[in-house]
């Protein structure tokens, strides 16, 4: 009886258990879920006033103007500014992050690589109103006497390099920022990445006679395509929900120019200078229609990325997916 | 074994959390903290009081200077006992915060500033001019304009780079108050606020920015409060005043703009003494008061009318070594009736 019992109880226990875990992992979820939900919520709720007053056309139209009497709202320049400082600085920072990856991985002596590894890593960690903080003092200076004037005396009439800024902060400068900000985070899942190829295949194409660039190119690249799209949209989305910083560096100008080096302002940026101290109730509430608009181009950005990795994981069959992902 | 272990822990960490309240609940009954948060402009001023008030009536005062803006939004949500601002409240922010007042509570001044190699400090400039400069009317450095107020200083041919905030800020409010007094142009197309429509310029956060913008910046102008000014070793324009004098913005200048005595608004209390008319000779015309924002219903009612009557009264000795003119008679009569309503 006793024998039989014991197990019995055990059992029971270990139900109570898995109840417990399903309980407290479910609530995890939940609430995961209800915090999203009332942040969307209330980022409505905030914004109706605005969507009242502008309806639809405040997402297009360029002008910000908060003084009373005068005001009228819309998030044209900014949307046009998040586009392109998160774009531009995706597409520097992501060739670099590849090869700082590939270096790491394949190239450096085995005693850099754990050094260099922490350090990019170490960027990563640095606060960005501190690598904002540099964009003003050095990196913004540095840029308007030297990068800004070679790049116009050379590529001038293209209008994307107009005349060098008079202050240093300017859309290029939060670019540049951007691109550094954006960096470690690509650089270390392609890291992670490049060391879940299997040996097998690296040895495999060597023993075939490839070059170690052929090999990077014809095994370790493809095998983490997918991985790398999606590790570059996650850089990406860190570059367009950015506001401390570049709100330090792109110099707070309202309107579309064509030059990298006028200044400008994203979303982000425009809701962290001017929600402390909104001044009338529609600005506030145009503010929070731009969280508003910001949060659906996150959304959209992040759906985008799911269908590239998804579309990267059919064209490579789905076990080295697997494989590259895990 | 392992639940006893927990059990005991758990009333360990209950005592422990149980200690920490009563020691913050006797802490609570002998001293009172005033918390507040806001301007910048006049924190180094708060700074100078702590230690005054706290031998005086044994608060202490603890203030976290975030930005007119910032108070505001403080003491609206009520998350500190005072806000400050150097901008007054906009009806909206007034409805908004509740039964809030505003006191006049401390007086100084704007300076503007640039940066020009091998150019004296105190340069001159008049309200017009500084106007067409941040409409972009006036580009550069050598401009007959600038040159006719500066007889005979070498300008430069520099592209003038001009300099303003990104956030708002209550020095911008003074600023723009003043080139809105000065330019009826600048009034009708862009006006007075913490932040406006600026249409050329790049905008920077804080003093801070702006300093460094400037600072960085050949041929850069930009506004930023005097203290700032004085200890960062800016340049900084003397100011035509309606009598055509020109006013530097130390003591002298902002006390020649207070003895403007306008009269508070009577329901706001908001002053304005940017350009006072032209019999104040010696007035130096971006001079503003700044204002401490206070709930009328307060928990802290007592501790807060003692403060702030002290405030007005003793603690503006304290101002002047920091630029900061003790308020006029006038208006520490209005402060003083206003203080007395919060209960």
């Amino acid at each position: 009886m006793q024998a039989a019992e014991s197990p019995r109880l055990s059992d029971r226990r270990f139900r109570a258990g898995d109840a417990a875990l399903q309980l407290v992992a479910g609530a995890a979820a939940l609430a995961a879920c209800v915090v999203v939900g009332l942040i969307v919520w209330k980022v409505i709720a905030g914004s109706l006033p605005s969507i009242r007053a502008y309806g639809v056309h405040f997402v297009w139209r360029v002008a910000w103007n908060p003084v009373l009497g005068h005001e009228v709202y819309g998030a044209g320049s900014f949307l046009f500014g998040t586009a392109v400082t998160s774009l531009v600085a995706l597409l520097l920072a992501a060739p670099l992050a590849i090869g700082v990856a590939l270096f790491l991985t394949e190239l450096a002596p085995r005693f850099l690589r754990g050094p260099v590894t922490a350090l990019v890593e170490t960027l990563a960690a640095i606060p960005s109103v501190v690598i904002g903080l540099w964009g003003i003092l050095v990196l913004g200076p540095v840029l308007r006497d030297h990068v800004e004037p070679a790049l116009h005396s050379a590529l001038g009439f293209i209008p994307l390099f107009g005349p060098a800024s008079s202050s240093g902060s300017s859309v290029f400068t939060a670019i540049v920022v951007l691109t550094i900000m954006i960096l470690p985070i690509v650089s270390s899942i392609s890291r992670e990445l490049f060391l879940g190829v299997p040996r097998e295949l690296r040895e495999g194409a060597l023993a075939l006679g490839t070059t170690r660039w052929e090999m990077v190119r014809g095994v370790v690249l493809p095998y983490a395509r997918s991985g790398i799209a999606a590790a570059m949209i996650l850089g990406l989305g860190r570059a367009i929900g950015e506001a401390i910083a570049v709100s330090q560096v792109i110099g707070s100008v309202v309107g579309i120019h064509w030059s990298l080096f006028s200044g400008g302002d994203t979303l982000g940026s425009k809701i962290a200078e001017s929600y402390q101290g909104g001044t009338t109730k529609l600005q506030v509430a145009s503010l929070i229609y731009l969280g508003l608009i910001l949060l659906v181009f996150s959304l959209l950005m992040n759906v985008a990325a799911q269908w590239i990795v998804r579309r990267g994981a059919r064209r490579q069959g789905v076990g080295t997916n697997r494989g590259a992902l895990g | 074994m392992p639940k006893l272990g927990t059990v005991t822990r758990t009333t360990l960490v209950a005592a422990i959390a149980a200690l920490a309240t009563a020691t913050a609940a006797t802490a609570r009954t002998h001293d009172t903290t005033l918390t507040g948060a806001g301007s910048t402009f006049v924190a180094p001023l708060l700074a100078q009081w702590i230690q005054p008030l706290g031998s005086a009536y044994g608060y202490s005062l603890q203030y976290s200077a975030i930005g007119s803006g910032g108070g505001i939004a403080a003491v609206t949500g009520r998350t500190v006992d005072f806000g400050a601002s150097d901008a007054p409240l906009t009806p909206d922010q007034f409805a908004a915060c509740k039964g809030c007042v505003q006191i006049p509570w401390a007086l100084s001044a704007t300076a503007i500033i640039y940066n020009l190699d091998g150019v004296k400090n105190l340069l001159h400039m008049n309200g017009a001019t500084l106007a067409k400069i941040f409409a972009g009317q006036i580009t550069k450095w050598n401009d007959p304009a600038i040159k006719k107020l500066n007889k005979g200083v070498d300008l430069p041919g520099q592209q003038i780079a001009t300099v303003h905030r990104s956030d708002n800020s209550g020095t911008t409010y003074n600023f723009t108050d003043f080139l809105s007094s000065a330019s009826p142009a600048w009034k009708s197309k862009y006006g007075k606020g913490v932040s406006v429509n600026w249409p050329v310029g790049t905008g920077q956060r804080g003093s801070s920015g702006v300093a460094a913008g400037v600072s960085q910046t050949p041929g850069g102008i930009g506004y930023v409060d005097v203290a700032y000014a004085l200890k960062n070793h800016l340049k900084y324009f003397a100011m035509q005043n309606r009598s055509g004098k020109f006013a530097t913005p130390g003591l002298k200048g902002i006390l020649g703009a207070a003895a403007a005595q306008v009269k508070p608004d009577p329901t706001t209390n908001e002053l304005s003494i940017v350009d006072p008319p032209t019999k104040f000779k010696l007035a130096y015309p971006v001079s503003t008061f700044t204002y401490v924002i206070v709930p009328t219903s307060s928990p802290k009612a007592a501790e807060l009318r003692k403060f702030l009557f002290w405030a007005v009264t003793r603690g503006q000795s304290y101002g002047p070594r920091l630029l900061f003119q003790p308020i006029p008679k006038s208006v520490l009569v209005v402060a003083e009736k206003t203080i007395a309503k919060i209960k």
